[in-house]
C-alpha cells in the first residue's frame, strides 16, 4: 500500500525538482495572453489613460457598465481584440501538445535534459500525441452525448418540478458525474502518453490499449490520485479568486496582477502535478511488475547428463 | 414592464414554429359553472347586480371619470389551462357624440403564429424572446368570444368583425369591433354581455401558466379608448403594452379550493362551492385593468405600510424556494411607497400585491397591473445583485405612471416606462446608494443611472422617444430609447433644473393628470410651467429628435511662450516661465447643448468657461506661469446624455491604473482559456 500512496507526494516533488518546465510553460502562456490582449490594451488606453472618467469609475472601484459603455463607442476597443484573444489559446494548445513529450521525458528520466534532447523528445512525440488527441476527441463523443442527455433531463425536471432545487441538484450531480468521467478519460490518456515515453511505444492505439488495461486493473488508486490533486487545485484556486476579488483594494493593480498570475501558475502546476504523479504511478507499476516477475516460480532445470568426474591426483 | 434587468437568468420561455396554423378554439361555455357561482356568491353574476359591500364602496367619491364598469365571472380549469367566463360591461358614452361602433381588445389571440405580435417577434424579438426561436404549441393562446349581446339590442355575435387598424394583417385577431343597430347617445350608457373562453399559453409575455402557477393578465375582452376624437384600439404588438379607460371591476373567480389567489382588487368575500371549487369575489375601482394569479404553492407574506392616504395592505405571494427574497421585496416596496408619497403624491389604493413567479415562469415577471405587480428573483439570488429590488421598485412605480397617470402605452411608451425609469434611478439611489443601486460587490459595482444610460448607447439614433412603440426599428432600440434614453434625458434635466425643481415638476404632473390620459406634450408643458423656462430647444433634440450628444476635449497642451529659447533644466527651471495653454473643445454630435469647460493648472488654479456649444469647436487660450494639468467638459457631470463621457476630459499625465486593471482581467481570462483548451492535449 505504501508504494500506491506515494505518487501524490512524489509527483509534487518531481514538479518542484523539474520546475524549469513549469516556468517556461507559464511564461509562454503569459506572453501569448499579453499578445492576445495587446490590441485591447492599446485601443482602450487611448480612451482611458488621459480621461478623468476612467479613474472615477475603474480605479477606486469597478463599475461594470464601463464595459458596455466602451463597447458602445464607435471606436469599440473590444472589437479589435476579439480575434487574437481567441486564437492565442489555440496557439497555446498546440504549444502544449508539442512540449508534452519533452516535459514527460524530463519527468520520467528525472533529469535536466539539455535543450537538444528536450526538443528532440518534443519533436519525436508531437505526431504521436496529436494522434492521441484525435483519439481523445473520439472518446469525448459519448461523454458529449451523455452531457446532451443530461441537459435535456435537466430541462425536463426543471419544467416539471415545483421545487426550484430539484433541477439544480440533479444538474450538479450530473456535472459531477461528467467531470469524474472526464477525469477518468484524462488519466487513461495521460498514462498512454507515459507508456509512449517510457516504453518507446510508437503505436498510440497500442499505448491506449495497454493504458486501458492498467487503468482498469488499478482504477481506484489512479482515480483517487487524480481526484485529490483536482480537489486541491480547485480549492486553492477558489481561495485565490476570493482573495483577488474580495480582499485586495481596488487600487492595487500590481498586487492584483501578482495574485492573478500566481493563480495561473498554480493551475498550470497542478496539471503538471497530475502528469508527474501519473509517471510516478507508472514507475511504481513497473517496479511491482519487476518484483512480480522476480518472484515468479523458476521452472526446474532440464535434466542434464552427469559429466565424468575427473579425479585429480588419483 | 421591465425589459432589461441585467444578469437576470431569464429562461427563454417562448418558441415559434412557422408551420403552425391557426386553430380556432372550441366554443365551450361555462354554463355548468354559473349556477354554482350564483349560489355561492348569493347573486346572479350574469345580471351584474353589485353585492352590498361593493355598493357601499362605490358610494365614495370616485377618483376617476369612470367610463367602464366590468362585471366578470370566470372559472379556471387548471388541468386544461382554460378559463370560461362571462362578462358584463357597462360603457358610459362620455365622448360627446353618438357612438355606434365599438372596438374591443382580445390580447390573448396574439399568441398564435400568424398574429402581428408573432410576426414582429420573428422580425426583431421581444422581451425574453429572440427572433430566431421556434414556435412551440405550448405557447398557443386564444381568447374567443362565443356570445355577444347588447342590452336592448339582442344577440350581435354575428356582427363581430376582426379588424387590423395598424397593419392590415388579416390573420391577426387581437381586435374586433361591433357596429350596433342604433347609436348610443352622448351621456347614455350601453351594456355589453359576453361569454368567452381563454386558452392560456405557457407563460409568455407577461401571462400564462407554468405547472400549477397561473398569471392571468389581459385576459378578458376590453373595450378601446375614445381618445383624440377617435377610437384608440391598437392590435397587440411585440413591443406594445396597454391602454384603457378607468372604471370599476367586480370579478368572481372560481378556482379549485387548494388555490391561493391574488388579484388587483379588494377581496370582498370567498365561498366554497359544492363541486370542490371556491369563489373569490373582488372589487376594484378607479383602475383600468384587472389581473389575477393563482397557485397552490404560494406563501402569502403579509405586511402593511401607512402613508398620507392611509394604510396599504401588502401581500407578497412567494413561489417555492424564494422565501429569502421576501424581506428584500418588502423593504424595497415600503421604501418606494414612502418615496412616492413624499416626492410625487399619495398612493390612494388600500392594497398592493407582489406576485413572485416560480422558476421557469419568469416570463410572467416584471409586469405592472393596477394594484398588482409581478416581480422576479431566484433561489440563489445574491444580495449584491439587486434584481428583486429594482424590479419591485420599477413595477410599483407604474402604479403612478400607467396606473394613475394613464398614458397611452401603445403610442407614447416613454411616458410610462421612461418617466418610471427616471424615478427608478432616483429612488434606487436614495435607497441603495447611487453607485451601488444595481450591483454591489467588493469587486464590481453598478449604479442604476449608469445601467439606464448605457442601455440606449447601442442604438442611440434610430428612433425618437415619441415614436409609436411598434414602429421602432427593433426591440433593442425600443427598450434602449423608451427606458434608457428617456431616463437619461430626464436625469440630465434633473441636473440642469435642480433636483428640487424636477421633483416639483413630477409632483405637479401627477396632480394635474392622475386618473386621466395625458399626452407627451402635457408632460413637457408641465416641465416648462413649473420650471418657468422655455425648454423647446432641449425637447426638440432630446425628445423629438435623434441627435447624438458628444462633446470632447479635442486637443489640450501647454507650450512655453518663448518656445524658441532653449529649455531650462529641471533644476534651474524658472518659476516665472510663461506658458501658453490651448484647450480645444469639439462638438462631435448634432445635439447642441451649452457646456461648461474647466481647465486646471499645475499651480492649483483653474478656469471655468461657459460655451453655448453651437459652433463645431471652440479654443480657449491662456497665458500663465503654470502648465495645464487637465481640461474637462461638463465638470459637474450634468449632461448624462453625452454619449462618450471618456472623451469629456483630458489629463496631461497618463493614469494607467484603469487600463492595468482591465489588462489584468483580460490576461487572466486569456491564460485561463488557454489552459482549459490545453487540458485536452
Amino acid at each position: 500500500m505504501d508504494s500506491r500512496s506515494k505518487p501524490f507526494g512524489s509527483g509534487a516533488r518531481l514538479v518542484w525538482r523539474r520546475q524549469r518546465a513549469l516556468w517556461w510553460v507559464f511564461l509562454f502562456n503569459l506572453a501569448l495572453a499579453l499578445i492576445g490582449t495587446r490590441t485591447l490594451v492599446q485601443d482602450a488606453s487611448g480612451v482611458l489613460n488621459h480621461s478623468l472618467e476612467s479613474s472615477r469609475r475603474l480605479v477606486h472601484g469597478f463599475d461594470v457598465s464601463v464595459f458596455t459603455e466602451l463597447g458602445a463607442l464607435p471606436e469599440d476597443p473590444f472589437r479589435a481584440t476579439n480575434a487574437p484573444f481567441f486564437w492565442t489559446p489555440i496557439l497555446f494548445t498546440i504549444f502544449m501538445l508539442f512540449m508534452t513529450g519533452g516535459i514527460l521525458t524530463t519527468y520520467y528520466d528525472d533529469l535536466k535534459l539539455d535543450t537538444a534532447s528536450f526538443f528532440e523528445s518534443c519533436g519525436r512525440h508531437f505526431w504521436r500525441f496529436l494522434r492521441l488527441l484525435i483519439y481523445f476527441g473520439i472518446a469525448m463523443i459519448p461523454i458529449g452525448i451523455l452531457a446532451s442527455i443530461c441537459g435535456k433531463v435537466y430541462n425536463h425536471i426543471d419544467d416539471l418540478s415545483v421545487s426550484p432545487y430539484t433541477a439544480p441538484a440533479s444538474g450538479v450531480a450530473a456535472i459531477l458525474v461528467l467531470l469524474l468521467l472526464l477525469l477518468s478519460v484524462r488519466f487513461w490518456f495521460d498514462i498512454a502518453q507515459v507508456i509512449a515515453i517510457a516504453d518507446y511505444e510508437k503505436r498510440m492505439h497500442k499505448a491506449l490499449r495497454l493504458s486501458a488495461k492498467l487503468v482498469w486493473r488499478d482504477f481506484g488508486s489512479l482515480f483517487w490520485l487524480y481526484l485529490r490533486i483536482s480537489v486541491v487545485a480547485w480549492l486553492v484556486f477558489a481561495f485565490g479568486l476570493y482573495v483577488w476579488m474580495m480582499w485586495l483594494k481596488p487600487e492595487s493593480t500590481r498586487l492584483a496582477f501578482v495574485v492573478s498570475q500566481l493563480l495561473i501558475l498554480w493551475w498550470l502546476g497542478t496539471r503538471l502535478w497530475q502528469r508527474a504523479s501519473g509517471i510516478e504511478w507508472y514507475k511504481d507499476h513497473q517496479e511491482l511488475q519487476a518484483v512480480a516477475e522476480a518472484r515468479a516460480p523458476i521452472p526446474p532445470p532440464a535434466p542434464v547428463e552427469e559429466e565424468e568426474e575427473v579425479v585429480v591426483g588419483a | 414592464m421591465l425589459t432589461h434587468e441585467p444578469s437576470l437568468p431569464r429562461r427563454l420561455a417562448m418558441t415559434i414554429r412557422r408551420n403552425f396554423g391557426f386553430v380556432p378554439c372550441s366554443m365551450m361555455l361555462l354554463a355548468a359553472a354559473l349556477p354554482c357561482l350564483a349560489a355561492a356568491a348569493g347573486r346572479n353574476a350574469a345580471q351584474g347586480a353589485p353585492p352590498a359591500a361593493m355598493a357601499a364602496s362605490t358610494e365614495k367619491k370616485p377618483l376617476s371619470t369612470r367610463v367602464v364598469a366590468y362585471n366578470i365571472t370566470a372559472k379556471l380549469d387548471p388541468q386544461k389551462h382554460t378559463i370560461d367566463a362571462s362578462e358584463t360591461l357597462t360603457y358610459r358614452n362620455l365622448t360627446g357624440q353618438p357612438q355606434q361602433t365599438f372596438p374591443f381588445h382580445l390580447y390573448l389571440n396574439a399568441f398564435q403564429p400568424q398574429s402581428t405580435f408573432m410576426t414582429e417577434v420573428r422580425l426583431y424579438g421581444t422581451r425574453g424572446t429572440s427572433s430566431d426561436t421556434d414556435w412551440d404549441n405550448k405557447h398557443y393562446g386564444s381568447e374567443t368570444v362565443t356570445r355577444f349581446e347588447v342590452e336592448g339590442m339582442g344577440d350581435l355575435t354575428d356582427k363581430m368583425q376582426f379588424i387590423q387598424p395598424d397593419d392590415h394583417n388579416t390573420n391577426d385577431y387581437t381586435v374586433f369591433q361591433v357596429t350596433l343597430p342604433k347609436p348610443v347617445a352622448p351621456g347614455a350608457s350601453v351594456t355589453f354581455r359576453m361569454e368567452f373562453k381563454d386558452v392560456m399559453p405557457e407563460v409568455v409575455e407577461r401571462t400564462g401558466y407554468k405547472r400549477d402557477f397561473f398569471m392571468v393578465g389581459q385576459w378578458f375582452p376590453k373595450v378601446g379608448v375614445w381618445w383624440k376624437n377617435q377610437w384608440n384600439c391598437h392590435q397587440f404588438h411585440a413591443t406594445t403594452e396597454f391602454f384603457a379607460d378607468f372604471g370599476t371591476f367586480d370579478v368572481n373567480l372560481i378556482v379549485p379550493q387548494n388555490e391561493v389567489v391574488g388579484a388587483g382588487g379588494d377581496l370582498i368575500g370567498t365561498a366554497n362551492n359544492s363541486d370542490g371549487t371556491k369563489t373569490f369575489t373582488f372589487h376594484s375601482e378607479d383602475v383600468h385593468d384587472f389581473s389575477w394569479t393563482a397557485s397552490p404553492d404560494y406563501t402569502d407574506v403579509e405586511d402593511s405600510w401607512t402613508g398620507s392616504a392611509g394604510e396599504v395592505k401588502i401581500h407578497v405571494l412567494l413561489s417555492p424556494g424564494n422565501m429569502a427574497s421576501a424581506p428584500r421585496y418588502v423593504k424595497t416596496l415600503k421604501g418606494t411607497l414612502s418615496l412616492y408619497d413624499q416626492w410625487i403624491g399619495p398612493y390612494p389604493y388600500d392594497r398592493i400585491t407582489v406576485v413572485d413567479p416560480p422558476h421557469g415562469g419568469i416570463a410572467a415577471g416584471g409586469m405592472e397591473y393596477p394594484t398588482l405587480i409581478t416581480a422576479g428573483t431566484a433561489w440563489f439570488m445574491p444580495k449584491g445583485l439587486r434584481i428583486p429590488e429594482v424590479v419591485v421598485e420599477h413595477e410599483f412605480g407604474h402604479q403612478y405612471w400607467y396606473g394613475m397617470v394613464a398614458t397611452n402605452e401603445f403610442e407614447e411608451a416613454w411616458l410610462d416606462e421612461g418617466i418610471n425609469s427616471y424615478l427608478e434611478v432616483k429612488m434606487m439611489a436614495a435607497m441603495y446608494g447611487p453607485q451601488t443601486s444595481m450591483l454591489n460587490f467588493p469587486f464590481a459595482q453598478e449604479g442604476d443611472l449608469e445601467s439606464q444610460r448605457t442601455s440606449y448607447l447601442s442604438d442611440p439614433d434610430y428612433d425618437p422617444l415619441t415614436r409609436f412603440a411598434w414602429q421602432f426599428v427593433g426591440n433593442n432600440s425600443y427598450g434602449g430609447v423608451t427606458y434608457g434614453k428617456t431616463a437619461t434625458v430626464l436625469l440630465t434635466l434633473d441636473n440642469l433644473l435642480g433636483e428640487e425643481k424636477m421633483r416639483e415638476v413630477m409632483h405637479e404632473y401627477f396632480l394635474r393628470y392622475r386618473f386621466t390620459h395625458p399626452t407627451g406634450e402635457d408632460f413637457l408643458k408641465t416641465i416648462e410651467d413649473v420650471s418657468g423656462q422655455n425648454l423647446r430647444w432641449y425637447f426638440d433634440q432630446a425628445v423629438y429628435g435623434t441627435n447624438i450628444l458628444d462633446y470632447e476635449i479635442d486637443k489640450a497642451d501647454s507650450d512655453r511662450v518663448n518656445w524658441w529659447e532653449p529649455e531650462k533644466s529641471a533644476k534651474t527651471s524658472d518659476k516665472h516661465q510663461l506658458y501658453r495653454t490651448y484647450v480645444r473643445v469639439h462638438r462631435k454630435g448634432d445635439f447642441i447643448m451649452p457646456v461648461d469647460v474647466k481647465v486646471t493648472f499645475d499651480d492649483g488654479s483653474s478656469a471655468v468657461e461657459h460655451w453655448d456649444g453651437r459652433d463645431r469647436w471652440i479654443r480657449y487660450t491662456y497665458e500663465k506661469n503654470a502648465q495645464l494639468v487637465s481640461a474637462e467638459v461638463d465638470p459637474a457631470r450634468k449632461i448624462l446624455l453625452d454619449r462618450n463621457l471618456f472623451n469629456n476630459s483630458y489629463t496631461v499625465d497618463e493614469d494607467k491604473r484603469a487600463i492595468h486593471k482591465l489588462r489584468n482581467i483580460w490576461t487572466f481570462a486569456s491564460e485561463w482559456l488557454s489552459q482549459l483548451l490545453a487540458w485536452f492535449t
